[in-house]
């Protein structure tokens, strides 16, 4: 698919980033799974893995989530923030950070870990991340 | 010690003084604060690198399991970054015991048949290394967009969410899993330790109600089991007609079931009830354990360990 070509390309993921995995578009989201679960059908499941990306008109958005599990090796468009810019965006605010990488999502880094997505328009970097619970 | 007992209902004393050892003790754990207890997400992380990150938490490992933890200072945990990020579950220590027992191995087809909220869910994903499938099961709307929360944040990529009817369920998937897990729905008296909900709902017709959907759930769970696999069978309540009560129906509708001894080193079980109530349960029943709160400072808890023969009948 070239949406995960673009993907790849985009965060310098290695060429076996989903390697074991399968992915199913619905709409205009990917899916990704390993293969029994993607053909898994007995039960009719309301969801099948995890959400990859969405897909829009002029660009793909990978989510947090999977990018938590699946970006871990991103080479490129990665952000790295210190503890107080990781919870003000995990809160859903913006930040302003001067950083070397192309304007468009990017990958917010804390501590080695792929904290969730941003996008990034030079000096703001406004959280992507899915507000789940406050962190303090 | 009566201070304790009149936080309980007359009825709920006089079952459980009859069975229930070291009562005094039990009485008092149940009313004590539980210790705030999580897992380390090993699809994500380390558990050196979550001591590192929740050092301010003082975590101690627990002696049975090396991925559980109790934090001495617990208060916030659920707001850290690292928990955001899915490299800890909190989740009492009994309640990770049943997936412990069940064992399921990296490619196994595994059934969660009651999976909401999904803290075994996920920590069979791990034990799995995020391969193979689990269908995580649960009929309650809501209850499942929890699951698929919790699921997200912990990085299951081996998980289908269902939302079936459990009782009806095994007829799509009969024989189909290596193992599965069946972790009642039930009157949750073990939990009244974390919410004195349980307390204030508590009847013993409440426990029968939920004694009927749970020989529903064993049954449909053993159906959909493949000959030759395994099904562990656990609520958090220590009611006899929730518990023993239930594996014996199991085994008068398939004799052929067995109920598998299992220890857990470190952890201390009890042998589940020879009788209750007149019954007498069959003796192999007594190899299912029950998890007291005085014995290792958690919830109480029910575990039975069941084997389907490759040559059984459903």
């Amino acid at each position: 698919m070239e949406q995960i070509d673009f993907l790849r390309l985009r965060f310098g993921l290695p060429a076996n980033w989903l390697e074991g995995l399968e992915l199913l578009k619905e709409q205009e989201t990917i899916f990704v799974g390993t293969s029994d679960v993607m053909r898994f059908d007995n039960l009719k499941p309301l969801r099948r893995g995890m959400r990859l990306c969405r897909i829009f008109p002029h660009s793909v958005k990978p989510t947090t989530f999977a990018m938590q599990i699946l970006g871990k090796k991103a080479m490129k468009n990665r952000i790295e923030v210190n503890d107080e810019q990781a919870k003000c965006l995990i809160n859903g605010s913006s930040i302003e950070i001067d950083a070397a990488v192309e304007n468009g999502f990017v990958l917010i880094v804390w501590q080695g870990l792929v904290l969730g997505v941003g996008l990034y328009k030079k000096p703001l970097l406004k959280s992507h991340i899915p507000k789940v619970r406050p962190v303090e | 010690m009566r201070k304790i007992k009149s936080l309980f209902p007359e009825e709920f004393i006089d079952r459980y003084a009859r069975f229930i050892p070291d009562f005094d003790s039990f009485l008092e754990a149940m009313v004590a604060p539980l210790p705030t207890v999580f897992r380390v997400n090993t699809l994500k992380t380390t558990p050196e690198k979550v001591l590192e990150l929740l050092a301010d938490f003082q975590p101690q490992p627990l002696a049975y399991y090396p991925l559980g933890f109790v934090a001495r200072n617990g208060q916030g945990l659920g707001k850290t970054i690292s928990h955001f990020l899915g490299l800890i579950y909190i989740q009492d220590a009994a309640s990770m015991i049943p997936a412990l027992v069940l064992d399921p191995k990296p490619r196994e087809r595994v059934l969660d048949i009651a999976a909401a909220p999904g803290s075994k869910t996920t920590q069979m994903a791990a034990m799995m290394k995020n391969t193979g499938l689990i269908v995580a099961n649960d009929i309650s709307l809501d209850r499942v967009r929890g699951l698929i929360g919790n699921i997200d944040r912990m990085g299951c990529l081996n998980v289908a969410v269902c939302r079936t009817n459990g009782l009806t369920l095994a007829q799509k998937v009969t024989d189909f899993f290596d193992r599965v897990l069946v972790d009642a729905p039930c009157s949750s008296e073990g939990t009244m330790r974390k919410t004195r909900e349980a307390l204030r709902r508590w009847t013993v017709k409440a426990i029968q109600r939920f004694s009927t959907v749970q020989r529903g759930l064993i049954r449909a769970g053993y159906q959909a089991l493949k000959p030759g696999g395994i099904m562990v069978y656990s609520t958090c309540t220590v009611a006899p007609e929730e518990n023993e009560a239930v594996v014996t129906a199991l085994l008068k509708r398939y004799p052929d079931a067995e109920i598998v001894p299992f220890e857990l080193p470190g952890f201390l079980t009890r042998p589940a009830l020879r009788e209750w109530n007149g019954e007498l349960f069959p003796e192999e029943v007594q190899r299912c354990r029950r998890i007291l709160p005085q014995d290792n400072d958690t919830e109480a808890f029910f575990v039975a360990l069941i084997r389907k023969p490759i040559n059984g009948t459903d």
